[in-house]
């Protein structure tokens, strides 16, 4: 082949590299950002990224574009690997454009979208884009319709995960919506529906980017983003982490790690964290971190709704997902937040066939008219249903207090948990024995001649017959009642049995959650 | 009734200055165009009086909430639930860190441990021993 034919390539490969040129490049590393390239680098194996669509040109000829060069199309796409597993990869390139999405760099995102979606393999996607290519008007509209579109039709196929490493403002901001995972860095990303300028323009009132849509808005008050990194490097270590945790698609079991924890492994000092009062509390994690596969734990969204703890871990190798009871939060309540992410994270679970664990410290559902009205009831009947809905293996550990409609909520046996443990200070009722005894005893207590005294005893009486794990053993919504230290050894004997679990639901289009 | 043009950062405000005699000055902002960012400082006409009674009247605004004025700036611990104060833990001008608790709040038959969202020194203690308390009620006040 003659030789020029070679330099016309590598000559044309450069250029479409260079993206937006050294000036714009050095001002992104100015503001701490990686380029879209150095993303993908750092996030794939070395040197295993194959680039697809580098060709690609927009088709815009209108206010001037058809001078305008868009190298790349303001987007690299491709696939490679991580931990030797195959992943797809799209990083909008603030350089080129500053990253605005039109109908050809929509049309990438989607080429390898649809390819993600036929081989089966996780997606990740990362934002840096000022918003919509304008001078593309509807095709540009067009284009994000496109990838809303895939983004659900593939969602609990394949795991998606967005990372918001810049600006991803208006419309853009759903597609990462719709992804199961969304990461976002401190002081450089932003999500918002309307920006600061609109608002202030609206409604008067002022606010910064960061307050209005950065990192910890939508890590702890919004609850948009499931994890915060403090740079872009930690970030994609982070997205690393978690995808070692997940299959490659809802047909996979996931992967199975050689840990080196022994599965016999006793922890007598689980018998000491529970304290001894009831109303005293504790941190939960405490817990996790004892049961599981060398203590590691990924907790996602462990800013929002905290008095839920929600992520990844394993037993024996194989990946769990944890949901449990905070009661050093909100006394561990269920609240709207709270169900909302536990339901979430168990219809992920259940779709990747990720077993679940369930650790039950709950006095209640969170009261107050803030709840009702915000509507605790179809929020709080979301978990009911994500966790009936699934089929994944299901273990329920009941630490401590297990009350009224909590106790069904958080996977009790009635919701198909497939086992039940209770430690033996478990108390499993309708509710807290103050208030039974209250009610039950009300007319005893209240003709008393000394209705303190009789309520006491009343209430003495009731917590020794009904708050313990033995009456609902008896009656077999308790499996056994274990002894705190051997609950690793159980929860892997258990999941182990489990393993060859199918269950099938009746054929339908789908449920009807409560969203 | 003293009547001042003021402009700040040049924008003109009509600002009314009455002088009471002993000591305690009001001074109420005409209903000007542009809502006057609190009262002005007027120079010298107005000495600056240590606790300024707030006399005339149409602006003086109701005792909001509970000690919403004192506690205006700061960091804010707020109720996350309805309960009941068991115990105080810190006193006005102790330095806490993020995480220290401050207040122990009963609810839901659990002792919640309310604790400093970041490090900081207590400025006010909006709260009591057995008070009963909403969500969303100040607690303490942090600085």
């Amino acid at each position: 082949m003659s030789g020029a034919f070679l330099e016309e390539l590598f000559r044309r490969k450069e250029k479409i590299s260079a993206g937006g040129g050294e000036k714009r490049i050095e001002r992104q590393h100015k503001a701490g950002k990686m380029t879209a390239r150095e993303r993908i680098a750092k996030l794939l194996d070395p040197d295993s990224f194959v680039e697809l669509d580098a060709f690609v040109r927009h088709r815009c000829t209108d206010f001037g574009m058809d001078e305008v060069e868009a190298p790349g199309e303001g987007v690299v796409t491709g696939y490679g690997t991580i931990n030797g597993r195959t992943v797809y990869v799209f990083a909008q390139d603030f350089t080129v454009m500053g990253g605005s999405l039109g109908e050809m760099h929509a049309r990438k995102i989607c080429k390898i979208m649809d390819l993600a979606l036929k081989t089966g393999v996780p997606l990740i996607g990362i934002n840096d884009s000022g918003g919509a290519r304008i001078q593309e008007g509807v095709d540009a509209l067009s284009g994000y319709g496109q990838i809303f579109y895939r983004n659900t039709i593939a969602s609990g196929v394949i795991p998606q995960i967005s990372v918001i490493m810049g600006p991803c403002a208006g419309g853009a901001v759903y597609s990462p919506a719709l992804t199961d995972f969304v990461f976002m860095v401190e002081g450089t990303s932003y999500m918002f529906i309307t920006g600061p300028e609109v608002i202030k323009a609206v409604t008067g009132e002022e606010v910064t980017p960061e307050e209005l849509g950065g990192a910890m808005t939508h890590n702890a008050t919004s609850g948009v983003a499931h994890f915060k990194a403090r740079n872009e490097e930690e970030c994609l270590e982070a997205i690393r982490r978690l995808l070692s945790f997940l299959p490659d698609n809802n047909l996979q079991d996931p992967p199975l790690v050689e840990t080196g924890d022994d599965p016999g492994r006793m922890d007598e000092s689980l018998r000491e964290i529970v304290p001894p009062e009831p109303n005293r509390a504790y941190d939960v994690r405490d817990i996790i971190t004892r049961i599981v596969d060398r203590g590691d734990f990924m907790e996602v969204q462990p800013y929002y709704a905290q008095n839920i703890v929600i992520g990844f871990a394993r037993l024996n190798g194989r990946t769990i997902g944890i949901v449990a009871n905070q009661p050093k939060i909100l006394a561990g309540c269920l609240d709207i937040n709270a169900s909302d992410k536990a339901a979430r994270f168990i219809r992920f679970c259940d779709a990747f066939n990720i077993p679940l664990v369930n650790l039950v410290d709950v006095p209640g559902f969170l009261p107050g008219t803030a709840q009702e009205y915000g509507g605790i009831i179809r929020h709080g009947a979301k978990m009911l249903y994500a966790y009936s809905e699934a089929t994944v293996p299901k273990l329920t550990v009941i630490l401590r207090k297990s009350y009224g409609g909590a106790y069904l909520a958080m996977c009790s046996r009635d919701l198909g948990a497939d086992q039940v443990f209770a430690w033996p200070n478990a108390e499993i009722a309708v509710m807290g024995p103050e208030g039974a005894a209250n009610i039950i005893f009300r007319k005893e207590i209240k003709e008393s001649a000394d209705p303190q005294k009789t309520r006491d005893e009343r209430i003495a009486e009731y917590r020794e017959r009904f708050a313990n794990p033995y009456v609902a053993a008896s009656r077999g919504y308790v499996d056994d009642v274990i002894d705190p230290a051997e609950t690793r050894v159980r929860l892997i004997a258990a999941l182990e049995m489990l393993v060859s679990k199918r269950e099938t639901r009746p054929a339908k289009k789908h449920g009807n959650i409560p969203v | 009734m003293k009547k001042f043009r003021i402009v700040v950062n040049g924008t003109a405000y009509e600002v009314e200055v009455e002088e009471m005699g002993q000591g305690p000055v009001a001074v109420a902002p005409a209903p000007a165009p542009a809502p006057a960012p609190a009262p002005a400082p007027v120079k010298q006409e107005a000495p600056p009086a240590a606790t300024p009674q707030p006399v005339a009247e149409k602006t003086s605004p109701e005792p909001a909430a509970k000690a919403a004025p004192v506690s205006a700036g700061g960091i804010k611990v707020e109720a996350p639930m309805p309960g009941t104060i068991l115990d105080v833990r810190v006193k006005p001008g102790d330095a806490v860190a993020a995480g220290d608790v401050l207040v122990i709040l009963e609810a839901m038959k659990m002792e919640n441990e309310i604790v400093a969202p970041q490090d900081g020194t207590v400025k006010e203690i909006v709260t009591t021993k057995g008070a009963s308390v909403n969500t969303g009620d100040l607690l303490v006040v942090l600085e």
